[in-house]
């Protein structure tokens, strides 16, 4: 054994990246609850390419055929309805640790010095899984995915100047049909994809060049032992992977309760209207994005005026990748920041209404709560740079807590 | 699912322009009273077999499944379910009347029912199985408060019953109104099945995979603490 | 922090350990099984594909004497309607001893088909037309003496050689081990049709 590793690491760093990444990566002892999201994460992707594999073993991408063989996949394969639902309550599990998993660094400061890129790498990730979210959902070519497809090209059609070419090459065509089920397919499975892989390596080599944060934002690298050890760091492992493992299976557990027990969570992990095969003839009683993007699409219509929303749309898409140079405070952590703590909560709390909004019908009387709830959400980051110059901090201890 | 969203549904869906109705307040929508086992299914598929297959297609669906799912044995559902049109045992099911035909009689061909149950829920199937009304201005002399100008016609009439478009009662059913809401109840319950087919298995085996997975959770629970005793040790 | 090492905690908690970590990788091995075998499953041929797999052949149209052969499955089915004349050669075969199973005790057929007609019915011979030693198409040669002086009519294969009989029960000398294969199927001379439904598990296809 000893012979064959001695040979093997000549040529490839194995017990070098262990050891960088692993057994000698200090991670302070004081993650709480909110840090399984990132490992469960990776967990979660590497559960949507395999279930996706499989997917498409079946799958046809043609106009004529997309609906009926993703049908064929429900009732004719074998565990077929195991592995579609692995893939769809997949998506939203996934949206779900994302957003707690960002929540968590806006609320520690992770995402501040020296930590900007881990933040701008994980936001530009999310992006993108909003995109193979998207052609994800126009695969199955249900009526939601034909007319989520017209809305969205149409949205890349305001545009200005490459709009409408940009909107008839997303297409290959006037309308959503075969080609852009291949070429969505394409995307969705290679392009998007890897790149979401590669992001995700970068994300992490990122994390590891500067060592994580933690709930009380303070550098763990301020104390260390006489063996050159962070004070307040364990090794990752053992320590933190056999951590991830409960993670593993709690998450897990709820995972297949959710794909044995509410495969469409009340129609909001699977809408109703994915049911019905796409027609062109017949629009959708309610045009409404699946939850995870529907705070944009809220924002969208709480603006009357086509291009004014549409700008407000891709202005609180974006704002988050400056959030690093908007705060300005040298404290991380909101625990001693109750100013922006409050701050953060609020703008979460519009986040969520919003959700809920955009998946109701545009009726007028959630157009208040609309603008309201926008308002705040952008409110958070207008405000950020000028309240935490100001605001009262309270004093940061120098080891960690609890 | 509000009403509102349903009534837009009905009115994009049968391109049908200019029709106003106000409705809106007036649909009460009726919950079906059923358990959800095989029993009320199997039920069902015998009714749906013999009221609705003559137009519907539950394609998605094949007879074999109705053994694989339900319990059924062949014989039963090559009686009982199957037509006597040269089905086969592993095809789909499908109803014999060519679309095109159904057009021409009814108006437009019956809709496939494979998703419908997923795609509108049961208390739209249910109460809309119970809301037609004799209106002689309609072709078929049916009409319905839920789907206004509706184009199929209410089979179920003789057992039911017939009532006028203020609900009083022309000519009384042969069933009471008891058993047939249980019948009817019983074709919702198959529609559910028809279009959640999985159902059956994912509640047989759903308490073993959650099982060997809670069992997982906790060795890893314990494990984790036989390591994390280090640190605990460490701040006493 | 210096964490504490394990010769520190003493024997006990390093066995534990070890415990917990193999019962933790023995369930999660089941698990991993528990998905993967469904995940494999998912690749079997579908409902839908199984379905469309069986052919029905109307034997009207096939008079005495004459053979129909039909794609099933990406392979071709010889239906033959065997005359009277046709049936005594395969006494005639069985009884010059040319035969390498005469009986058919190797499964090439379903158990149906066990009898020297290799059928349902003797008339109607249903069998996949592939030669047993390596794949090809054999030749249809039902006239008397059209191989070699002494045949008596069957299957000559232009690759290798391998002659069969009527029944397709392989000829001494042919470089094929075993009868041609037989599927399962459902005939009724009464509507006249035959439905080829699958392939008979333990039949060797070549
Ligand atoms: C599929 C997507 C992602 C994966 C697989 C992933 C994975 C990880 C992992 C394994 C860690 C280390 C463990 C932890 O601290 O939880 C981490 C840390 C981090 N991630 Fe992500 N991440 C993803 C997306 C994102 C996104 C969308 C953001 C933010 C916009 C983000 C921001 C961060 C930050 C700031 C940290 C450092 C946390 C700290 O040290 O306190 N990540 N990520
Ligand atoms: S393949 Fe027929 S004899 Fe070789």
């Amino acid at each position: 054994m000893s012979r064959f590793s001695a040979w093997v690491n000549k040529r490839l760093p194995v017990d070098e990246t262990i050891r960088e990444h692993m057994t000698e990566y200090f991670a302070p002892r004081n993650f709480n609850i909110l840090y399984y999201a990132g490992s469960l994460l990776l967990l979660m992707i590497v559960l949507q390419l395999i279930s996706g594999f499989f997917l498409m073993a079946h799958y046809v991408p043609t106009s004529q055929d997309a609906f009926a063989s993703v049908q064929g996949i429900m009732y004719d394969t074998k565990w077929g309805w195991l592995i579609r639902y692995m893939h769809v309550d997949g998506v939203s599990l996934i949206f779900i640790l994302l957003y707690t998993h960002m929540f968590r660094g806006l609320l520690y400061g992770s995402h501040r010095a020296p930590r900007e890129l881990v933040w701008v790498i994980g936001y530009v990730i999310y992006l993108l899984m909003m995109a193979e979210a998207f052609v994800g959902y126009v695969l199955p070519f249900g009526n939601l995915s034909y007319w989520a497809g017209e809305v969205i090209t149409s949205i890349m059609h305001a545009l200005p100047v490459v709009g409408p070419s940009l909107t008839t090459l997303t297409r290959g065509g006037p309308g959503i049909g075969s080609a852009t089920l291949q070429r969505f397919l394409a995307l969705h499975v290679v392009l998007f994809f890897l790149i979401i892989l590669a992001a995700i390596a970068l994300h992490i080599v990122a994390l590891h060049r500067v060592g994580s944060n933690n709930p009380d934002g303070i550098d763990i690298k301020k104390h260390k032992g006489p063996d050159g050890k962070p004070l307040d760091g364990v090794p990752f492992h053992p320590y933190y992977t056999v951590k991830d493992l409960f993670g593993v299976g709690v998450w897990l557990t709820i995972f297949v309760s959710v794909i044995f027990y509410a495969p469409t969570m009340h129609g909001v992990f699977m809408e109703r209207t994915t049911f019905l095969a796409a027609n062109p003839m017949v629009s959708l009683p309610d045009v409404t994005p699946p939850w995870y993007l529907s705070p944009y699409y809220a924002m969208l219509r709480a603006v009357p005026n086509k291009y004014y929303g549409i700008a407000i749309m891709i202005t609180s898409v974006l704002l988050p990748l400056l959030l690093p140079w908007l705060d300005r405070n040298p404290v991380r952590s909101s625990r001693y920041r109750p100013v922006y703590r409050i701050m953060l909560i609020v703008a979460g709390i519009s986040f969520i209404i919003l959700a809920w909004i955009g998946q109701e019908p545009p009726l007028p009387k959630y157009f208040l709560i609309e603008r309201v709830a926008t308002a705040l959400y952008l409110g958070f980051y207008l405000l950020l740079p000028f309240v935490s110059m100001i605001e009262p901090t309270r004093p940061v201890p120098e080891r960690v807590t609890g | 699912m509000s009403t509102y969203r349903y009534l837009c549904f009905l009115l994009v869906s049968m391109l049908i322009p200019g029709i106003a109705w106000g409705a809106e307040n007036t649909v009460h929508w009726m919950t079906p009273h059923y358990t959800f086992n095989r029993t009320t299914v199997i039920a069902g598929a015998r009714y749906f077999a013999d009221h609705c297959m003559a137009c519907h297609s539950v394609s998605s669906l094949r007879y074999e499944y109705l053994r694989a799912d339900l319990g059924m044995t062949k014989k039963e559902v090559e009686e009982d379910i199957m037509l006597p049109n040269g089905a086969a045992w592993k095809g789909q099911i499908v109803s014999p009347m060519p679309p095109d035909m159904a057009a021409k009689w009814l108006g437009k061909p019956p809709p496939n029912l494979s998703h419908m149950d997923r795609y509108l829920g049961s208390k739209f199937i249910y109460t809309y199985l119970l809301s037609f009304y004799w209106d002689p201005a309609r072709p078929s002399g049916w009409n319905n408060y839920v789907f206004p100008m509706v184009a199929m016609p209410n089979i179920l009439a003789p057992w039911g019953g017939t009532v006028g478009p203020k609900g009083q009662v022309i000519f009384p059913g042969r069933l009471s109104p008891a058993e047939y809401h249980k019948n009817v109840a019983d074709v919702v319950a198959f529609l559910r099945y028809a279009s959640d087919p999985s159902y059956f298995t994912r509640m047989a085996i759903g308490p073993y995979v959650i099982g060997i997975m809670v069992l997982f959770t906790i060795l890893a629970y314990f494990l984790k603490a036989a390591y994390w005793i280090d640190l605990k040790k460490k701040r006493k | 922090m210096t964490i504490v090492t394990d010769s520190e905690h003493g024997h006990k908690n390093i066995t534990r350990r070890r415990f917990l970590a193999a019962a933790t990788s023995a369930v999660g091995a089941v698990v991993a099984g528990m998905v993967a075998v469904p995940l494999v499953d998912s690749l079997e041929p579908t409902a839908a594909a199984e379905a469309a797999s069986s052919t029905t052949v109307d034997l009207t149209p096939i008079e005495p004497g004459m053979q129909v052969t039909v794609p099933w499955q990406k392979k071709p089915v010889i239906i033959i309607n065997r005359t009277p004349e046709m049936l005594a050669t395969l006494k005639e075969t069985m009884q010059k001893g040319i035969l390498k199973d005469p009986l058919c005790k190797v499964p090439q057929q379903p158990p149906y088909c066990t009898n020297m007609y290799r059928s349902r019915v003797p008339e109607w011979y249903v069998g996949i037309r592939i030669c047993n030693h390596l794949c090809c198409i054999p030749h249809y040669r039902p006239k008397k003496g059209s191989v070699a002086p002494w045949w008596l009519g069957g299957f000559h294969c232009p690759c290798h050689g391998s002659m069969y009989d009527l029944s397709a029960r392989v000829i001494q000398g042919s470089p094929a081990p075993h009868n041609m294969a037989v599927p399962e199927y459902e005939l009724s001379t009464e509507k006249m049709s035959a439905t080829i439904t699958h392939m008979y598990p333990k039949a060797h296809l070549c």
